[in-house]
């Protein structure tokens, strides 16, 4: 109990801390919101209009207690208001994350059911046509930036063939077919990259255990190549590649800008690339606290299971 | 706290009034008819609008809804002419006086647009809280009379000409008196009511049955959706997700004209320029400046910047075609290497020196014109270091005078030569579209005469005047016209890119367009 006590409170440390760091950093980046709002189009704002503007904005009280004003809003669940329009923070991300999520999600089991698969087969017949042409694949899907990948896409699929909308987001209440044809390039491009690393350790992997006792035993056995495969190695060999696959998904909670920009996905990515590029500070603040506790609470999660799983971990 | 700026902007100040008397210059489109609606329209545009509040300069995606969804007492045609709207004709009145005559119309809500709702919106507009664009321009509103129902009579304090050009901007919409609020949108009288909107993704709207214009707006609905990647517009475009695009990125240009199935639809309105910090450095000698004006492959920037898809700026940005342009003096910058060495000679600098140029590399066109510059400029010795921030860095060191020279790109608001106030007046506040420190002496007055002074010739005059001091102090120098374009199916009738500036007002002709 007092391991998870120390856990939590780790993790909650951890939460304010990026706060406050984001909070400071935005803060510290030459810019200004009103600024910005008033000189769209290359306008010249009167000064005085953009003065009232900070005023309004809270901008002009001193940054310490706009710090406090804001930690106490979070403390409290309250993310505020965008500065470009007033809506309000929570209730964009609201809407926002699950979009994210879902790309995310897509692209994963897109990867999973090709780099698992073809890895797999690539580990069974390796040094074979399969394994050298699948391994010669995956490292151009490793190389080839992800924009250029969407670009393409967009290009062959959209353009030239006119099989998909070139990009954009229809909810999936409104007209669910529409909705995942829209979602299916975006994922698919990330699933490239994705698809390729799950192949490279899988393979990897299955190598691994292949040579291992417990396998030999089970050939000895005269147990089935189909049962080994599954039963044994496979088994044994996806341990590593959840690991990995969760470290990446991490990485793609605010990782998935380019696609999402290139597709016209409005998620997450997007909306924080606006808010820095419009100093929004309470949407910038906002995205990467909730960003920033989706990655402590997945670590929280992977510890506690650690720590069910071996015991140690709690002594360690 | 909630911090609100929508209720800041509701806050209203009363405004005295006055006389009048002139010319009648509006058309007559008198009484709200029916629509004879049909078919929906997609619109792939450049952003999504940071802000939908009516008076504020929210950019052209947000003035682009505003044409769509209100109206104001006049507009620009499509042939870039003052036209009337909610007022159907005007008049001046003395030296200082404006008198608009309303037609019958309504506001989206129902509510008759009456001369008192104008006045409500003049005074919010100048109200000394308010944040709009036009709040210093109609702080010189002496007064306002509203004799009847159906006349609105505006007494400036001074004589100003360009009072109907700036009520014909999308910065001066006319909204239903009560309408703002901090969670919906104000209440408009044009063609198009808010049917719902997605924030970030894109707005619904839908065809206004009470419009004032008989058998206008054409379309049932338009759908405006926001692809901020330009070559995703251009593909939306072509694949027929959309029907009409903004900002067509100048690489397109020439694979568009190309399809047979899409129309292209280009002007030259927004320019490329340098300011420069007076305040010290050898930029704060006029022959320095002059200097590097005359040192600059314009056409370098137009192929590098724009794929070719604009022109040399050789002089102040004074439309080609429009009374004030003078063939000559339109070309004082031309390259002329020799000359620009004599400049640096006799300024004492003819080793060269060192200086940084401020750009931005979030634009592409702002960081090739930047390079190009660089390159131009080691011909005269002048070794150029760049610094190119992210745009909110770059427009903050700009209005803190944080720069040596610095590249920008604008557009008038519209042809009239009082807009080159917004880039040349040094009594202005400091601001980054603007050069830092540098006093030209007797351009202030001379704006400000050409401000007040309505007879034609004079007024040609006084900006000739203008142009030849700016040409030999060189305060700002132009660089580049760049063509600004809208791509649309072949089928699109009746939408109109309206020529030079005032191309981001060509939404307002929407309300007549259709897909045949």
């Amino acid at each position: 109990m007092e391991w998870f006590v120390k856990r939590l409170g780790i993790s909650v440390l951890l939460v304010w801390l990026v706060a406050t760091i984001v909070f400071l950093a935005i803060y510290l980046v030459p810019g200004d919101p009103a600024e910005l709002l008033l000189s769209q189009g290359g306008a010249a704002p009167d000064p005085a209009i953009v003065e009232d503007l900070r005023d309004q904005l809270g901008l002009n009280r001193p940054v310490l207690e706009q710090y406090l004003h804001s930690m106490a809003g979070l403390l409290r669940g309250d993310l505020g208001y965008s500065m470009m329009d007033g809506a309000p923070i929570a209730g964009e991300i609201a809407i926002r994350l699950p979009r994210t999520l879902e790309l995310i999600g897509a692209a994963a089991l897109i990867s999973v059911l090709v780099g698992v698969s073809t890895g797999t087969l690539a580990a069974v017949g390796a040094g074979g046509v399969f394994d050298r042409i699948a391994s010669a694949l995956a490292g151009l899907g490793l190389a080839v930036p992800v924009f250029v990948i969407g670009t393409l896409a967009v290009l062959v699929f959209a353009q030239s063939l006119r099989l998909v909308p070139a990009g954009g987001f229809v909810p999936f209440a409104q007209d669910p077919a529409q909705h995942l044809t829209l979602l299916l390039m975006p994922a698919g491009t990330i699933a490239v990259g994705l698809s390729a690393i799950m192949f490279r350790v899988t393979r990897s992997a299955v190598l691994e255990v292949t040579v291992r006792d417990y396998v030999r035993t089970a050939r000895a056995k005269g147990l089935s190549f189909r049962r080994i495969l599954t039963r044994h190695i496979l088994r044994n060999a996806l341990i590593p590649v959840v690991t990995v696959l969760a470290l990446n998904l991490g990485t793609l909670l605010g990782g998935t800008v380019l696609v999402e920009y290139v597709f016209n996905w409005p998620g997450l990515s997007g909306l924080l690339v606006d808010a820095v590029n419009g100093r929004d500070y309470p949407a910038v603040v906002g995205v990467v606290l909730v960003i920033s506790i989706l990655f402590v609470t997945l670590n929280f999660v992977v510890d506690m299971l650690y720590a069910v799983l071996d015991p140690r971990v709690r002594h360690g | 706290m909630r911090i609100s700026r929508r209720g800041f902007l509701v806050a209203g100040a009363s405004l005295p009034l006055a006389g009048l008397a002139g010319r009648v210059m509006g058309q007559t489109t008198a009484g709200a008819g029916a629509s004879a609606k049909g078919g929906n329209l997609t619109i792939g545009l450049s952003s999504y609008p940071p802000n939908l509040q009516p008076w504020v300069n929210a950019g052209s995606a947000a003035g682009t809804m505003t044409a769509l969804i209100h109206r104001g007492l006049l507009s620009f045609s499509a042939d870039g002419q003052i036209q009337g709207e909610l007022a159907e004709s005007w008049e001046r009145d003395g030296d200082t006086g404006w008198v608009f005559h309303l037609r019958e119309a309504k506001f989206q809500n129902g509510s008759p647009v009456r001369a008192e709702d104008i006045k409500w919106n003049l005074e919010q507009v100048a109200d000394a809280k308010s944040t709009a664009y036009m709040r210093s321009q109609f702080q010189g509103v002496d007064r306002i009379e509203t004799p009847d129902e159906r006349t609105v009579r505006l007494i400036m304090k001074e004589p100003t000409v360009a009072v109907p050009d700036w009520l014909a901007t999308y910065f001066m919409p006319m909204v239903a008196p009560g309408t703002l609020s901090r969670d919906s949108f104000a209440i408009g009288a044009g063609p198009f009511k808010l049917k719902k909107l997605e924030r970030g993704v894109s707005i619904d709207l839908e065809a206004f049955d009470g419009f004032y214009k008989p058998g206008m707006p054409k379309f049932e609905t338009i759908r405006v959706v926001a692809y901020p990647d330009e070559n995703l517009r251009v593909a939306a475009l072509q694949s027929g997700d959309v029907d009409l695009i903004d900002y067509v990125p100048w690489s397109a240009m020439g694979q568009i004209e190309q399809d047979k199935n899409l129309r292209l639809d280009t002007t030259l309105g927004p320019y490329m320029y340098l300011t420069f910090n007076g305040r010290t450095g050898p930029f704060a000698d006029a022959r320095v400046r002059r200097a590097v004006a005359l040192a600059i492959k314009r056409d370098d920037i137009v192929q590098s910047a724009f794929f070719g898809r604009g022109a040399p700026l050789e002089g102040l940005p004074l439309q080609e075609g429009t009374p004030y342009f003078d063939p000559v003096r339109a070309h004082g910058w031309r390259r002329d290497l020799d000359a620009a060495k004599a400049l640096l000679a006799e300024a004492g600098l003819s080793g060269g020196f060192s200086c940084t140029l401020l750009s931005t590399a979030q634009y592409g066109m702002h960081k090739n014109t930047a390079e190009v510059i660089q390159q131009n400029l080691a011909d005269l010795n002048i070794q150029v270091n760049l610094h190119m921030p992210d745009w909110a860095t770059r427009v903050a060191l700009g209005n803190r005078g944080q720069y040596e020279f610095a590249v920008n790109g604008t557009a008038m608001e519209s042809t009239d030569p009082d807009n080159l106030s917004s880039v040349l007046d040094d009594t202005a506040a400091p601001s980054f579209i603007r050069s830092t420190g540098i006093t030209v002496l007797g351009l202030s007055t001379l704006l400000h005469q050409g401000r007040a002074e309505f007879d034609p010739e004079k007024r040609r005059a006084i900006y000739a005047k203008v142009e030849e001091l700016v040409l030999e102090q060189a305060p700002m120098v132009g660089l580049a016209w760049r063509s600004q374009g809208y791509a649309m199916k072949a089928n699109l009738q009746g939408f109109t890119n309206i020529p030079g500036p005032l191309s981001f007002y060509s939404a307002t002709t929407l309300e007549n367009a259709s897909l045949a």
